[in-house]
């Protein structure tokens, strides 16, 4: 029989003389590190289950409007890749409010962000990577449902090939307008958290934020309802394009109030599409530009004050 | 035996840099907050081995680190790293290791999972990075912990890690912020032992801040005072550390006999708790004092020249 033997040496400490990839390779650590954060990967399983269940809704509820627009002809309008933004668009803000925290406010809770800053990367690559990482969440997020929704229509259809021909421009159509919801979503409540070191609190302020502002828009955009002819009526539908909110003239400016609408006016703006609730009515009364613009206000105005506060950040 | 190359000081890419310039320079280095005057007009270097930054709170010594790492912009002058100035250069921050003195730990991940992060974020592929992580947690001590979260951690072991995570990216030069901040005695001489292991075997150059100077004087090769933002003092240990004409007799009984013996023989002696301090005229009086202890019969411990401690640099004892 052989006889192996072996002897263990202790080599002591070993220098790296691998490669260094500098600012690019610390950038990319930050990205993936945000992405499994917001993922919950590498975690507890109960950092899994908000983002589990939020998956799982984008893709029921895809597969739900996919199945109604093959069912047989039911003489009720099918649905659009509009109308499924508006449905997983209030998912989309509770699942910004609560993880967009996680990826910066345990940092500096927790003093890592000190960590950060002496190694090789500046604070702009630091936020922009935490930026980019929520960003490439809520986008895989935006498209899989929407995919998914594009290939049930066009496999539901009674010619799929067709559909594919006359429908193809849906696909670049609700990519933007999914980018424009994703910028958004990610960049306000990235900038509330850069406030606060406390995750619920920043999550509560941005939750609190979409809800309030939706309601006192909901409010002081109504038509009065007694200038409105009765429910179900023919002229029902035309007299509330047309109705002037309590409000008067101001109501469809108040409209931009509703903050979590915001990207919505702009989504509906790329995808041709009109929403019907009240306040998508009046802010459909301003010119085109006034809410592209008030969205890029709000985006770049709230992502120069996430980088602002970041800047003054001293150790 | 086999040795490594890093025993015998090769095996480091970066020793042709620090051999050339200081790791680094202060020129005039100033840095004020309002009218608060943290550092005035410093000037000095730090080369390769350990050096030790003394001074009592508030001296300016966690600012003249917060400038070396560029994190702070000086008010005038510069700090240099390698020869760059520190908060012109991102870069050179790929070659310093930091261990703040603060809570800077995160509670979910593994000390693995960690420091396999920080690696990555200091510019080390994601392999290299593994295999960096657990080479350094087995020379902290840690690797039978590696895989759990730091949140269980005690105290002695998150300073290991941050440790660690300082010499993960295998620096040139590493800034120990009051390392043994929070430990028990236990603790500190351990992490004292890992410290002079990391700049005597490891080759790593440190600059050790601290207000305690038991730790500077156990482990510094080199020395600079911060005193109110201004350096009282620089130069190595030993020049502080030297003899003086002092001698120290120890005894463990009979010390009230031995004391009358040695003024009655004349001999210029004092008692400093259980010490006997003998101000010394001649080399003769070794032998009356050897004659002392054995007529008072006492047991006699020790008979050394006393040496000037670093605490002499805040009484005035060096000038």
């Amino acid at each position: 029989m052989t006889e192996y033997g072996g002897e263990v040496f202790d080599l002591g400490y070993q220098h790296y003389d691998g490669p260094r990839e500098g600012r690019m390779r610390a950038r990319k650590a930050i990205w993936v590190n945000g992405m499994r954060t917001a993922l919950g990967l590498g975690q507890g399983a109960r950092a899994k289950i908000l983002p589990g269940i939020l998956f799982g809704i984008v893709i029921l509820v895809a597969v739900i409007m996919s199945l109604i627009a093959a069912a047989p002809d039911s003489g009720e309008e099918l649905p659009t890749h509009a109308d499924y933004y508006r449905f997983i668009s209030i998912v989309l803000l509770i699942f910004s409010a609560i993880i967009a925290p996680e990826l910066l406010c345990p940092d500096r809770r927790e003093g890592v962000i000190y960590l950060y800053l002496v190694r090789p990367l500046t604070i702009t690559d630091y936020v922009g990577g935490r930026w980019l990482a929520f960003f490439t969440v809520s986008m895989a997020l935006i498209c899989t449902g929407q995919l998914i929704l594009f290939i049930g229509f066009t496999l539901g259809a009674d010619e799929s090939l067709t559909y594919l021909k006359d429908n193809w421009l849906d696909v670049p159509r609700f990519l933007s307008a999914g980018l424009v919801i994703a910028i958004f979503t990610t960049t306000l409540p990235l900038v509330v958290s850069a406030f606060t070191t406390r995750k619920a609190y920043a999550a509560a302020f941005v939750i609190g934020l979409f809800f309030i502002t939706a309601i006192i828009a909901g409010i002081v955009t109504e038509c009065d309802q007694d200038e409105l002819p009765s429910r179900g009526s023919p002229s029902y539908e035309r007299a509330l394009e047309e109705c002037e909110p309590q409000t008067g003239e101001w109501g469809k400016w108040f409209g931009l109030v509703s903050i979590g609408e915001v990207p919505g006016h702009v989504s509906d703006i790329i995808m041709d599409d009109e929403n019907e609730s009240p306040v998508a009515r009046q802010v459909r009364k301003l010119p085109t530009i006034i809410p592209i613009l008030w969205y890029l206000t709000m985006t770049i105005g709230s992502g120069y004050i996430l980088w602002r506060r970041y800047r003054r950040l001293t150790v | 035996m086999q040795i490594a190359l890093s025993q015998i000081g090769m095996g480091n890419p970066h020793e042709s840099i620090h051999r050339m310039i200081p790791l680094l320079e202060a020129k005039g280095l100033a840095k004020h907050y309002g009218t608060t005057i943290a550092l005035e007009s410093v000037d000095f270097q730090v080369h390769e081995g350990i050096t030790g930054l003394l001074g009592h709170n508030g001296a300016g010594k966690s600012t003249a680190i917060k400038l070396f790492l560029g994190i702070l912009t000086p008010t005038s002058g510069s700090a240099e790293v390698m020869g760059k100035k520190a908060c012109e250069s991102v870069d050179v921050r790929a070659h310093l290791g930091y261990m703040p003195e603060h809570d800077c730990l995160p509670s979910n991940p593994t000390a693995s999972e960690f420091l396999t992060h920080m690696a990555q974020v200091s510019g080390l592929p994601p392999v290299f990075a593994r295999t960096r992580a657990a080479d350094i947690l087995r020379h902290v001590g840690l690797a039978e912990e590696r895989y759990r979260s730091l949140g269980s951690f005690s105290t002695g072991m998150k300073q290991r890690v941050k440790l660690a995570q300082a010499l993960v990216h295998d620096p040139t030069l590493v800034l120990l912020d009051e390392a043994t901040s929070g430990l028990d005695p236990g603790g500190r001489e351990e992490m004292l032992d890992l410290i002079r292991r990391t700049g005597k075997e490891f080759g790593i150059s440190i600059l050790l801040s601290s207000h305690l100077m038991g730790d500077i004087e156990r482990t510094c090769d080199r020395i600079i005072v911060l005193d109110g933002g201004h350096i009282s003092e620089a130069g190595s240990v030993s020049r502080f550390t030297r003899e003086t004409q002092n001698i120290i007799v120890e005894v463990d009984n009979n010390l009230d006999e031995l004391m009358k013996i040695m003024i009655r023989e004349g001999i210029n002696a004092t008692v400093e708790g259980p010490l006997v301090i003998v101000e010394l005229d001649s080399e003769d009086q070794y032998d009356t004092i050897r004659d002392a202890v054995v007529e008072a019969d006492a047991t006699l411990r020790r008979l050394a020249p006393r040496r000037h401690g670093l605490a002499d640099i805040f009484r005035g004892g060096q000038s």
